[in-house]
């Protein structure tokens, strides 16, 4: 018993070891964004000896360098709408290749499975040159409605809908009620959790995207906060530390709340994706 | 339980949103690239024409142009492959195993602080790995100056191996909390009983961990490496913003390769090919780890007993 609990101490102290080297990088963007200029190129402490507000200031002020208020509300069109496209067409989906008499269902199973093993830079820059084409860059049009082609979430929620039991929706199909009401009263209620294991990766996903959002967007206007931050990394005129982490908090901090209380479902798509 | 006609119409209605939007924008893209690729395909002029398989020959004739960029491209993403899984995968599963064995109150914040950084997005873990790693006035060489074990800083991100180390270590840091939940989750699926026969034969940590954790964690280790494997092989933003390919290109990537080819050079036509044989090795790779695994797992059955 007591060798039980001398080896959880030190279990817990390794751990507690481990946990600061992870957080170390996000505390110390979240310090460097409060130094001076001067302090943040030649500190090696984590707390700023002089604090300043000054980068937070500057970031938002100067809004033809780093129109920040507008990349936070094009990342919010982004996201919602991109999500909301990716779980309306992927639960429909999902729901009538589980459970109605689809045509053609064995193909179109095969293109979701199959889809899933060619990787993205496949499909990159044909879409893309297809969207110039169409004179559609720099616009919402590629950066929201892309999403919606991959199969990820199809996958995910037939395989979800298959492991579960038809009875309820066979009760209400003698009753009498429409596939809308199935659907709408039965299945939906009942798919919750994965809906919202879709949603949340989905979110996160298009959130953190940098590889087609770069593509795509030319203007500084159409930036989100992801392919933001990347242009500000590269610009030659950013090279203050303090600054460019004030820039890297606004951006992660969203990213980080909705972890926070989205952990759950981000533990379980971990699991959904992975093999049972 | 559906056999008339407004069923098929239902079904047909719900499925298609889907359907067409997969239609769009992956399988015309796919289509669309691979026709590209056998025609000299100009960002700007459009079409020059059907040539066959030239461009897939220029790629893979040595001596040519774009065979040195898709070559070395190659040659720099199977180096941070090689580099880049072990660690990826043993520093997971190790992580995993100390979640494992915490007393259960501290599991959920233990595994929430591992997976944070996970949330981030590779423009964020950039900015923030350039200037710890950064030459001039960079965290990491002020601490290392100041408590005395370097006089002059260290050239992270403009010296090898410190570029693949300064990547790798970004790398690390912002995937590894994936892989550990989904070792987590295969460890919580372990059989209990067999650990509980174990403690009665007096078997230490490691006996228990060789001849019952690892047999038992097989199947999702291999499904681990090779997503390992696939997410290494994508390798772009990182080396994108924290050392821009260098230095002397020796972190140019693939996908950094073609974009450069498509975006810079122009030449769509030539990207595709590069894209569509990037994709066919990837493929194989898939292929060869599960043949791989899959015979050494009949060999150790054969001679396990």
């Amino acid at each position: 018993m007591k060798r039980r609990k001398t080896k959880n101490i030190v279990l817990v102290i390794v751990a507690l070891l481990i946990a600061f080297l992870f957080l170390l990088p996000l505390i110390w963007m979240l310090f460097t964004s409060f130094k001076t200029l001067s302090e943040s190129m030649s500190s090696s402490t984590i707390l700023p000896k002089e604090w300043t507000f000054e980068n937070y200031t500057s970031i938002f002020a100067s809004t033809s360098d780093t129109p920040i208020i507008r990349w936070i509300l094009n990342t919010g069109i982004v996201t919602i709408i991109g999500t909301l496209l990716v779980v309306f067409v992927d639960v429909l989906a999902a729901y009538a290749l589980a459970r109605l008499r689809v045509p053609g269902k064995k193909v179109i199973l095969a293109f979701v499975v199959g889809a899933l093993t060619i990787p993205g830079i496949v499909s990159l820059f044909p879409a893309f040159y297809i969207f110039k084409s169409f004179n559609l860059l720099d616009t919402f049009i590629p950066l929201t409605v892309t999403y919606s082609a991959g199969s990820m979430g199809v996958f995910l929620i037939y395989n979800f809908l298959l492991d579960f039991p038809k009875d309820l929706e066979e009760a209400a199909y003698i009753d009498g009620a429409s596939q809308w009401t199935i659907l709408r009263h039965v299945i939906l209620p009942s798919i919750r959790p994965v809906m919202a294991t879709l949603a949340v990766i989905t979110f996160m996903a298009i959130y953190n995207d940098y590889l087609w959002p770069s593509i795509v967007v030319n203007s500084n206007e159409m930036k989100t906060l992801t392919l933001g931050i990347a242009t500000l990394v590269q610009g030659s005129n950013f090279v203050n530390p303090a600054r460019m982490m004030a820039s890297t908090v606004i951006a992660t901090i969203p990213a980080i709340i909705v972890f926070l209380i989205c952990n759950k479902y981000f533990v379980k798509s971990a699991t959904n994706t992975g093999i049972k | 339980m559906q056999n008339n006609k407004s069923a098929k119409t239902w079904a047909v209605l719900l499925v298609s949103p889907f359907v067409i939007c997969f239609i769009l924008f992956w399988l015309i893209p796919v289509l669309f690239g691979i026709w590209m690729s056998f025609h000299n395909w100009n960002l700007n002029s459009g079409n020059n024409g059907f040539i066959g398989l030239q461009n897939y020959i220029e790629i893979l004739t040595p001596g040519t142009l774009y065979n040195d960029y898709f070559i070395s491209s190659l040659k720099n993403t199977l180096i941070f492959v090689l580099v880049s899984v072990i660690p990826l995968v043993i520093i997971a599963l190790i992580l995993a195993l100390i979640i494992d064995n915490l007393p259960i109150k501290f599991k959920p914040l233990f595994r929430t602080i591992y997976f944070i950084s996970y949330s981030i997005s590779v423009t964020a873990v950039s900015s923030i790995f350039l200037w710890l790693f950064n030459n001039n006035g960079g965290f990491i060489n002020n601490v290392l100056k100041s408590i005395g074990i370097i006089k002059e800083p260290i050239n992270w991100l403009g010296e090898q191996p410190y570029a693949w180390i300064s990547i790798l270590v970004a790398t690390v840091w912002w995937t590894i909390g994936f892989n550990m939940i989904l070792f987590i989750n295969a460890l919580d699926e372990v059989d209990s009983s067999l650990y509980e026969a174990a403690d009665i034969d007096g078997a230490g940590f490691m006996a228990k961990f060789r001849y019952i954790t690892l047999p038992s964690i097989k199947n999702v280790s291999l499904f681990i490496v090779i997503m390992t494997i696939i997410a290494s092989f994508n390798l772009y933003g990182q080396t994108k913003l924290i050392t821009a390919g260098g230095p002397e290109q020796s972190t140019t990537t693939l996908t950094m390769n073609i974009q450069n080819v498509v975006q810079n050079m122009n030449q769509l036509g030539i990207g595709s090919a590069m894209a569509i044989l990037m994709g066919i090795i990837m493929f194989f790779i898939t292929v060869a780890q599960f043949f791989l695994t899959n015979n050494k797992k009949s060999l150790k059955e054969g001679s396990g007993k």
